[in-house]
């Protein structure tokens, strides 16, 4: 054995910023929670040069798995050119080399906060959502000692206790994101903070979706065809949001979910929240090739709701 | 100045994503960059593991990687090559229901070339109905054993090897024997 056997060549810097030691322990981590879907996995969650709680955990799943040839999409609240989404983007090329889209049906890698595309996702392609808070148990456990004890129980009853008790009080569920769901009839999680809207396309979608909170150093993943039921009861359905009958004043595109934007005089006009999906719209209406791919939700319904 | 990987990092992310698509995908065969286990213990195996290696090949590389090796009962990455033992099974680290990701990390050498022999149906997560697959190579009991000892989510996670080929059976996959 040699010196020069035990150490490497001289880097400005490892190649997609984390260094080959956290991205051995991602892996592994990653491995772990695509074993056992919708788990929380405990992982280090590195240092990156952004604060915690800005896409951390996302960042660094997409760093371990990024390569040359990666083609990068970042996604905030369905925006491509949001501050967080744009910083995250550049950072990405910047430390990769990767080259970077708009485009849902070009990426390979989609990371994205808070929503997810409205174009079918492939099998070949990777979601990566970044999530603030990966505890579902925390409103009714704030202790995470015992909150995961009750997962290693199954212990899910105040969690339909929980949306019972919003039935009672308000006459419906008043969870809007991060809604609860079960994941392979084993684990509750939360998909992270998407819209109801966004749930549904989790459940035996043919993509892998990895979810990872960096400030609370837990990783989970939801592999292809994989169960994933919003919490309900027998007699109460799942509802989405109402969007489906509204139009963007921008696009035109109807039958999406919508971010709403107050007006002076009290009304609303509503812009679809998937930015790139709104720009491909606006494009085919002005004679352009129809870019759009197959959706998950035709005219405002999902095609098989859970 | 365009960031360049090294060839370490490049062979170590192609790795990866065949180890996470077929861990992802059971039943599905994806490949490495090259035959054998090392593509494995490069991508994966640092000082942080415990590793336990029944082919004395190996103990070389995996010394270098600074890993503890232990016996099999500690361990959380096992190399068993050919597997010929299943006793070796029973001492599995299958984690515990407050910590799954105590489970270990078995890799085992096996056919997974097309052939009329014992024929498997795979189900669950990463299938969206069912998959009929072939593995030779493997005892015979080995799949009574490994229901008989998950008890999900406690269990050990499988990568099988056949060359550069690798099929990942997670501990949630079921496995039906024909």
């Amino acid at each position: 054995m040699s010196l020069s056997s035990l150490t490497k060549p001289w880097e400005p810097m490892s190649y997609g910023f984390l260094d080959p030691s956290a991205k051995r322990e991602l892996r592994r981590k990653m491995l772990k929670a695509v074993a056992v879907p919708g788990c929380q996995m405990p992982y280090a969650s590195r240092e990156v040069p952004m604060a915690r709680g800005w896409g951390t955990g996302g960042l660094q799943v997409s760093l371990t798995l990024i390569n040359p040839k990666t083609r990068v999409k970042v996604i905030d609240q369905g925006a491509d050119d949001s501050v967080n989404a744009a910083s995250i983007r550049r950072f990405l090329a910047r430390v990769s080399g990767a080259p970077t889209t708009l485009d849902t049906l070009d990426a390979d890698l989609i990371q994205s906060r808070h929503r997810i595309p409205e174009e079918k996702l492939r099998a070949d392609q990777i979601l990566v959502l970044q999530v603030p808070n990966p505890e579902p148990l925390r409103p009714v456990e704030p202790n995470m000692s015992i909150a995961r004890q009750m997962h290693g129980d199954a212990d899910y009853g105040r969690m339909w206790l929980q949306l019972y008790e919003q039935i009672v009080r308000s006459g419906r569920v008043m969870q809007g994101a991060s809604y609860p769901s079960m994941v392979n009839g084993r684990h509750v999680m939360t998909p992270s903070p998407i819209p109801r809207w966004d749930v549904p396309k989790l459940h035996m979608a043919k993509h892998l979706t990895i979810l990872s909170a960096g400030r609370e150093k837990r990783i989970f993943a939801v592999p292809p065809f994989t169960r994933v039921e919003p919490l309900v009861f027998d007699d109460v359905p799942y509802r989405v949001e109402e969007h489906g009958q509204l139009t963007c004043y921008r696009s035109g595109a109807e039958g999406f979910f919508m971010n709403e934007i107050p007006q002076p005089d009290g009304s609303a006009l509503h812009e679809i929240s998937d930015s790139e999906y709104g720009v491909k719209h606006i494009r085919t209406a002005q004679g352009e090739p129809d870019a759009r791919g197959e959706t998950w939700y035709q005219n405002g319904q999902m095609e098989d709701t859970p | 100045m365009q960031p360049i990987p090294t060839p370490d990092e490049t062979r170590a992310n192609q790795n990866f994503a065949a180890l996470l698509g077929a861990l992802s995908r059971p039943g599905q065969i994806h490949r490495l960059a090259a035959p054998g286990e090392a593509e494995i213990i490069q991508a994966l195996i640092d000082r942080e593991c415990r590793v336990f290696s029944a082919d004395p090949g190996l103990g070389a590389m995996l010394r270098q990687t600074g890993a503890l090796m232990v016996e099999p009962q500690e361990a959380d990455h096992l190399f068993l090559g050919a597997l010929s033992d299943l006793a070796l099974l029973n001492l599995l680290s299958l984690g515990s229901d407050l910590y799954p990701d105590d489970g270990a990390t078995v890799v085992i050498q096996a056919g997974l070339s097309q052939s009329q022999a014992q024929t498997l149906r795979l189900s669950g997560p990463g299938i969206e109905t069912t998959l009929d697959v072939t593995i030779t190579g493997l005892p015979n009991e080995f799949w009574s054993a490994r229901r008989d000892l998950i008890r999900y989510p406690m269990g050990f996670d499988l990568f099988l090897l056949d060359g550069a080929d690798v099929m990942g059976i997670p501990r949630s996959t079921m496995v039906e024997v024909f």
